[in-house]
C-alpha cells in the first residue's frame, strides 16, 4: 500500500513536471490524483525498502536524464523527501538496518538542500548571495524554477503549492483526512525550517560520491562541452577534451591575443567621406576574388534555389502577402476598387448600358489578376464598343444620354 | 484618403506600442518569474495583468524561407556531391572522375554562355515572364559609335582597355574635356589590367587557366608562385598609357594616385609605387586606405632586412594615422601577410598588430589567423615552443561563424590542419574540423582542390593518431562523399589496420580501393597481399582473403580500361599462393604456381616447402612429384631437401621412386 502511495506520488511528480512544461493547470492533475488514490487505504506498518526502492528508481532516472531536465525536477525532489519525514517511526527502523539506503536518502537530502538554500536566499536577499554568485548565469532555468517555487512557497507559508497539493492528495487517501494533512504539512514545514548551513556541510562529500559532472560549488568556467564526456556515445570525437577545456579558462587569461597594442592609431579616428562613386573596379575585383576563393557550390536543392533567387532566375519564394507585387507596389488599393470615376460622360448616365457597365466595374473591382492599367483598358474597350454601336442602341432605345 | 487614414493608424499603433515596450522593459526583470509562477499558483492569487507585446515588424530577405529550409538538410555521408545527383551515371568514384565531371559541367555552362554572348541575335526570344536579365545575352559590342564621353564610359564599363584609351586620345585631340571622375575610372581600368586587354571573360580559355592553376598548386601550395607568374606575364611598362594619361591630368586627385599606385603594386613596380606616393604627398594630398594597403603589400619587396621591412610598415601605418585614414581589415591582413616575410620580427610584432586592430574594432578574419599561423609555423621548420599558438588561435576562433572577407580566408583551414599534422596534434585537428561545421564556415574551405588537401591531411593525421575504430568511423563519414583518398593515404589506412590487428577488414578495403581507382597501384596491391599472407587468420577470414586474392589476380590479368598494367613480382605471386594455401584452395594455388614460370619469376624455397606440407595433408602424390619437378626446373638449391621430404613423407610407387632418384642425380650434377 505504501508502495502504491509512493508510486502515486511519483506519478504526481511526473505529471507536475509535465505541467511545468505544458503549463497545464494544477487542479486537473489533482483531480486525477484523487481518482487514482481513491481505492488506496492506509496501512501504516509496511516496510521501508519499498520507499527506498522508489527513491532509487527516481535516482536512476535522474542520472540518465539530461542536465536541464535534472534541474527542472529539483523542486519536486522535495516531495519525495517528505516521505521519510512523514513517518519518523519508520526512519528509526531503517537506521538500524540499512546503511546503504540511508546514504541514498542522504543524497536526496543533499539534492534538496541545494534547492532550499537558494529558496531561502532569493526572497530574503541575505549576504550569502555573494558567496555563490557563480551559480546564476549557468543555471538560468534552474533558478527560474526555483524563483517560481519560492514565490509559491511564500504565499503558502514557505511551502511549495505543488507540495501542498501532493500532501493533500496523499492525505485524502487516509481515513482521518484533515489530521493527516495537517500533520504532513507540519512535518514539511519543520523540514524546511532546518537551518541550511547544517546541511550544506555534508553536500560536499555526498555529491562528490555521486558521479555527476557538476561540482556543488558550481564552477562557472566549466564549459558545457565537458558534459559530453558523460554521454554514452561520446567516444572518440570529444575524447580527452576535458583537460584542455578546463585549462582553456586559465590559458585565456594569458592569451597573446590580449597583448599590448602598437598604439599607432587613435581609437576614435574617423574616416573622411571618401567612397563617393560607388564600387570601383578594384572593389568588384576583390569581391570576385573572394567568390573565386570560397566554395560557392550548393550542397542541396534549397541552396541551389537560393543561388537562383539571388541571380534572379527563380521567382522569389513568397515571404509575405505582397509577393510579386513589383509593378503594382506603388498603386494604392482604391485605384483598384473604386472604378466609378472611369464611367464618365462617355457612357450614358442611366439605362441598360449604364447598368451593364456598373456590373463590369464591380467585377473588375474584385479581380486581383489585372493591373489598374489593364482594368482601364477593359473599360476603354467597352467605351469604344458602345460608341461604335451607338446607332443600333439608339434604335433599340437602350442608349439614353 | 484611405491610405492616409491607414497610415495615420499605423503611426498611432507604432507610437503606442513603443510606449508599451518602454513600459515593459522596466518590468522585464520580473517577467519570466511571473510567467513561471503562474503555472504553480492558484488562479485566486492575484497575478499582474497580461501585457501584450507587439513585435517589431521584421523585414525578411527574399531567401529567408529557403535559408530556413536549407538549414534543415544535413549532409548525407552516403551520397555524392549535390552537383552530381542529377545523373547517377555521372556519380564520380575517383578523384580524377570528380575533377573531370565537375570541370566538364562548369565548362559546359561556360560554353553555352559563350555562344549566347557571341551570337546574341539567335537568342533574342524572351520566354521568361517576368523578364530574367541574367538569361539574356550580354552585349559585348559597343553600342555608341560617336566620339563622346558617354562612349568612353561605355567602353570602360565593358572593360575594353585599348578601345577606351583610343577613344580618350580622340577626345583629347578633339579638345573635348573629359571629367576627372571618368578619367579616374579609365585609370582604374588601365591600371587594373596593366594596360592590356583582359582575356575575354566567361570564355573557355579563362577556365582552362584556372584549372591549370589548380594543377600547379601542388608544387606552389600557397598560390604565391601563381601570382608571381601573373606578374611575369604582364609587368608594369615604363611610360605606359596609365602614366601618360596621368601626366595629362592637370589636377590629379587621391583617386587618380590610388589607381596608379595600386596598378604599380599589382604589376610589380614597387619602388615606382613608393615614388608616386611621395609625389602624392608633395601635392598636399591624402592617400586613401586602399593605397596604403597596396603600399604595405609592397613594403617587403623594397627592403632587404627584416627590421627595415618592418620599419617601413610602421612608418606607413604612422602616416595613415597622421592623415586620419582609418585602416580596415584588409590593412590588417596586408600587414600580417608582410610580416610573414619578416622572419623573427614577425613573431614579435604579429600579436601587437592584432591588438592594435582590435582596439580599432576591426575583428580579424580567417585570413588574419592564417597569416598568424604561417608566421609562427614555417613549413619544414622545427616547432619549438610554438605549439601553443595554434591552440590560442583555436581558442579565439572556435564556435564562431565567419563570412568571407578576404581572398586568403580560404587558406586558413588547410594551414591549420597542416600544422596539426606537423605537430601531430589530433585534439586541435578535431577543433579545426568542428569549426568547419559552424555556420557558413564550410564555404571557407575553398575550392575542390583545397578541400581535397584538407581532408587528406585530416585523414592522415587520424590514421597516425587514432585507433582503428575511430579511423573507420571517419573513413565511412568522409569517403567517398567528400574525399577521395590518394593511394598514399590508403596505405596509411592499411598500416592502421595492421597495427590494430584488424586485418579481417582488408577485403572490404580492397573493394573500396578498386572503386577509388587504386586497384592498379602496384605497391599498394603488393602491400595488401603481404598483409594478407603474413599471418594465419581463422578459417572464415582466410576464406574471404582467398576471394579477395583471386579478385586481385583478376586485376593483374585484365587491367582496368587502358590503365597501367601491373606486372607480377616473385613476392606478390608467393604472397598470393600462400593466401590461397592458407584457405585450403590448393587447386587455385597450383594455378598461380604455374604463373611463376610464365612470368619468369622464381618461387622461394619456403613457399614450395609450405606447398608440399599442404599437398601432404591431402596426400596427392602426383602433385608432390610435380612440385619437385618445378623446383628442379628452377634449379633451386632447396630441391634435394624437397626430394628428401617427398621420399620420407609420401607412399611412393617404384616408378615414382626412380623418378625422384633421377631428379636427385640431376640436381646433384647441375650443382
Amino acid at each position: 500500500m505504501y508502495r502504491r502511495l509512493l508510486i502515486n506520488i511519483n506519478q504526481v511528480r511526473n505529471r507536475l513536471i509535465h505541467t511545468h512544461n505544458t503549463r497545464l493547470t494544477l487542479p486537473s492533475t489533482k483531480c486525477k490524483e484523487r481518482e487514482s488514490f481513491a481505492p488506496v487505504t492506509w496501512a501504516p506498518c509496511t516496510a521501508r525498502p519499498l520507499g527506498t526502492s522508489s527513491i532509487s528508481f527516481s535516482e536512476n532516472k535522474e542520472s540518465s536524464t539530461s542536465l536541464s531536465e535534472d534541474k527542472g525536477k529539483t523542486p519536486e525532489e522535495t516531495e519525495l523527501e517528505t516521505e521519510p519525514v512523514v513517518k519518523p517511526e519508520d526512519r528509526k527502523q531503517v537506521e538500524t538496518t540499512k546503511s546503504g539506503k540511508e546514504s541514498l536518502l542522504e543524497l536526496l537530502g543533499a539534492m534538496k538542500v541545494e534547492v532550499t538554500t537558494v529558496r531561502k536566499i532569493r526572497p530574503s536577499k541575505t549576504p550569502r548571495m555573494s558567496e555563490r554568485p557563480d551559480q546564476e548565469p549557468m543555471e538560468s532555468t534552474h533558478s527560474m524554477f526555483q524563483r517560481a517555487a519560492a514565490e509559491g512557497s511564500q504565499q503558502h507559508g514557505t511551502l511549495n503549492p505543488a507540495l501542498v497539493a501532493a500532501v493533500s492528495a496523499a492525505a485524502s487517501t487516509l481515513p482521518n483526512r484533515h489530521q493527516a494533512e495537517s500533520e504532513l504539512l507540519k512535518q514539511l514545514r519543520k523540514h524546511e525550517a532546518i537551518p541550511d548551513t547544517q546541511r550544506r556541510a555534508d553536500i560536499g562529500h555526498i555529491i562528490s560520491d555521486m558521479k555527476v559532472g557538476k561540482r556543488p560549488n558550481g564552477r562557472s568556467n566549466v564549459r558545457p562541452t565537458s558534459q559530453i564526456r558523460f554521454d554514452d556515445d561520446g567516444k572518440g570525437y570529444t575524447q580527452d577534451r576535458g583537460i584542455t577545456s578546463e585549462l582553456d579558462g586559465v590559458r585565456r587569461r594569458k592569451s597573446p591575443f590580449t597583448s599590448k597594442r602598437l598604439n599607432l592609431f587613435a581609437a576614435a579616428a574617423e574616416q573622411d567621406a571618401l567612397s563617393d562613386l560607388g564600387p570601383t573596379l578594384w572593389d568588384i575585383d576583390l569581391v570576385n576574388q573572394i567568390v573565386q576563393a570560397t566554395n560557392q557550390m550548393p550542397r542541396n536543392g534549397f541552396e541551389e534555389m537560393i543561388q537562383w533567387t539571388k541571380e534572379g532566375r527563380l521567382w522569389q519564394y513568397p515571404i509575405n502577402n505582397e509577393a510579386g507585387l513589383e509593378e503594382e507596389a506603388s498603386v494604392p488599393f482604391h485605384e483598384h476598387v473604386f472604378l466609378e470615376k472611369h464611367l464618365d460622360e462617355s457612357f450614358p448616365q442611366q439605362g441598360p448600358v449604364r447598368h451593364f457597365m456598373e456590373l463590369v466595374i464591380t467585377g473588375l473591382a474584385k479581380n486581383h489578376h489585372l493591373t489598374v492599367q489593364q482594368k482601364k483598358e477593359h473599360i476603354d474597350w467597352f467605351r469604344d464598343y458602345f460608341r461604335q454601336k451607338e446607332d443600333v442602341l439608339k434604335e433599340a432605345e437602350a442608349y439614353l444620354n | 484618403m484611405a491610405s492616409s487614414c491607414s497610415q495615420a493608424l499605423r503611426h498611432h499603433v507604432c507610437k503606442s506600442s513603443r510606449i508599451l515596450r518602454v513600459h515593459l522593459q522596466k518590468a522585464w526583470p520580473n517577467r519570466s518569474f511571473v510567467l513561471n509562477s503562474a503555472a504553480d499558483q492558484q488562479p485566486a492569487v492575484s497575478s499582474p495583468v497580461e501585457e501584450i507585446v507587439i513585435p517589431k515588424k521584421k523585414t525578411w530577405s527574399k531567401e529567408a524561407v529557403l535559408q530556413a529550409l536549407a538549414s534543415t538538410v544535413n549532409r548525407d555521408p552516403t551520397a555524392s556531391d549535390y552537383r552530381f545527383q542529377d545523373d547517377p551515371y555521372l556519380t564520380p568514384k575517383t578523384s580524377s572522375e570528380f575533377k573531370l565531371f565537375s570541370l566538364s559541367q562548369e565548362s559546359g555552362r561556360n560554353a553555352a554562355k559563350y555562344f549566347i554572348s557571341t551570337y546574341p541575335k539567335y537568342f533574342q526570344k524572351d520566354y521568361a515572364q517576368p523578364h530574367i536579365p541574367c538569361l539574356m545575352p550580354e552585349t559585348l559590342e559597343a553600342q555608341i559609335e560617336e566620339v563622346s564621353e558617354a562612349a568612353l564610359i561605355e567602353r570602360i564599363q565593358m572593360r575594353k582597355v585599348k578601345a577606351a584609351v583610343d577613344l580618350y586620345d580622340q577626345l583629347q585631340q578633339a579638345g573635348t574635356p573629359v571629367s576627372l571622375d571618368v578619367t579616374n575610372q579609365l585609370l582604374d581600368l588601365i591600371c587594373f589590367y596593366g594596360d592590356c586587354d583582359p582575356a575575354q571573360e566567361n570564355v573557355p580559355e579563362q577556365r582552362n587557366e584556372e584549372t591549370e592553376d589548380v594543377q600547379d598548386e601542388p608544387q606552389t601550395k600557397k598560390g604565391r608562385a601563381s601570382k608571381a607568374s601573373d606578374k611575369l606575364k604582364a609587368a608594369w611598362k615604363e611610360n605606359n598609357n596609365a602614366e601618360r594619361i596621368f601626366a595629362l591630368l592637370s589636377e590629379p586627385n587621391t583617386h587618380s594616385y590610388s589607381a596608379l599606385i595600386r596598378g604599380m603594386v599589382k604589376y610589380g613596380a614597387y619602388s615606382k609605387a613608393f615614388s608616386t606616393y611621395t609625389d602624392l604627398l608633395n601635392n598636399q594630398l591624402k592617400a586613401d586606405v586602399s593605397t596604403f594597403n597596396a603600399l604595405i603589400t609592397a613594403a617587403p619587396e623594397v627592403k632587404e632586412k627584416y627590421n627595415e621591412k618592418w620599419e617601413l610598415i610602421v612608418d606607413l601605418l604612422k602616416q595613415m594615422a597622421e592623415q586620419k585614414v582609418k585602416p580596415n581589415l584588409l590593412t590588417l591582413n596586408a600587414v600580417l601577410k608582410a610580416l610573414r616575410r619578416c622572419g623573427t620580427v614577425g613573431k614579435s610584432q604579429a600579436f601587437p598588430v592584432i591588438s592594435e586592430m582590435r582596439a580599432l574594432s576591426i575583428d580579424p578574419s580567417l585570413a588574419s589567423y592564417n597569416h598568424l599561423l604561417s608566421i609562427f609555423y614555417k613549413p619544414g621548420a622545427p616547432f619549438q615552443g610554438q605549439t601553443d599558438i595554434l591552440q590560442e588561435v583555436m581558442n579565439e576562433v572556435s564556435g564562431k561563424s565567419f563570412t568571407p572577407q578576404d581572398p586568403d580566408d580560404a587558406q586558413f583551414f588547410i594551414t591549420a590542419v597542416r600544422i596539426c599534422l606537423d605537430t601531430k596534434d589530433i585534439e586541435q585537428a578535431y577543433r579545426v574540423h568542428e569549426l568547419l561545421g559552424v555556420g557558413e564556415n564550410w564555404r571557407l574551405l575553398g575550392n575542390d582542390f583545397q578541400q581535397n588537401i584538407y581532408h587528406a591531411r585530416f585523414f592522415s593525421l587520424l590514421c597516425m593518431m587514432e585507433n582503428i575504430d575511430v579511423v573507420l568511423k571517419w573513413y565511412r563519414d568522409l569517403v567517398p562523399s567528400v574525399y577521395y583518398p590518394s593511394s598514399n593515404v590508403m596505405r596509411d589506412l592499411l598500416q592502421v589496420l595492421d597495427t590494430d590487428n584488424r586485418l579481417d577488414l582488408i577485403p572490404q578495403i580492397w573493394k573500396d580501393l578498386k572503386q577509388l581507382g587504386h586497384g592498379n597501384r602496384q605497391t599498394l596491391v603488393e602491400e595488401l597481399l603481404t598483409l594478407m599472407a603474413r599471418e594465419k587468420q581463422n578459417q572464415e577470414v582466410q576464406e574471404t582473403f582467398a576471394e579477395c586474392a583471386l579478385d586481385i589476380k583478376k586485376m593483374y590479368d585484365t587491367g582496368d580500361r587502358g590503365k597501367v598494367m601491373m606486372s607480377w613480382t616473385a613476392g606478390s605471386l608467393s604472397d598470393l599462393v600462400s593466401v590461397l594455401l592458407a584457405a585450403q584452395r590448393r587447386q587455385d594455388a597450383w594455378e598461380i604456381l604455374k604463373l611463376f614460370k610464365t612470368h619468369n619469376r622464381v618461387p622461394s624455397e619456403e613457399l614450395l616447402d609450405k606447398f608440399l606440407t599442404c599437398i601432404k595433408e591431402s596426400g596427392d602424390v602426383n602433385q608432390a612429384l610435380e612440385l619437385v619437378q618445378i623446383s628442379a626446373g628452377f634449379c633451386l638449391p632447396g630441391t634435394p631437401k624437397l626430394i628428401q621430404r617427398v621420399q620420407q613423407e609420401f607412399l611412393l610407387s617404384e616408378q615414382q621412386k626412380s623418378m625422384l632418384s633421377d631428379l636427385e642425380i640431376q640436381t646433384f650434377n647441375s650443382d
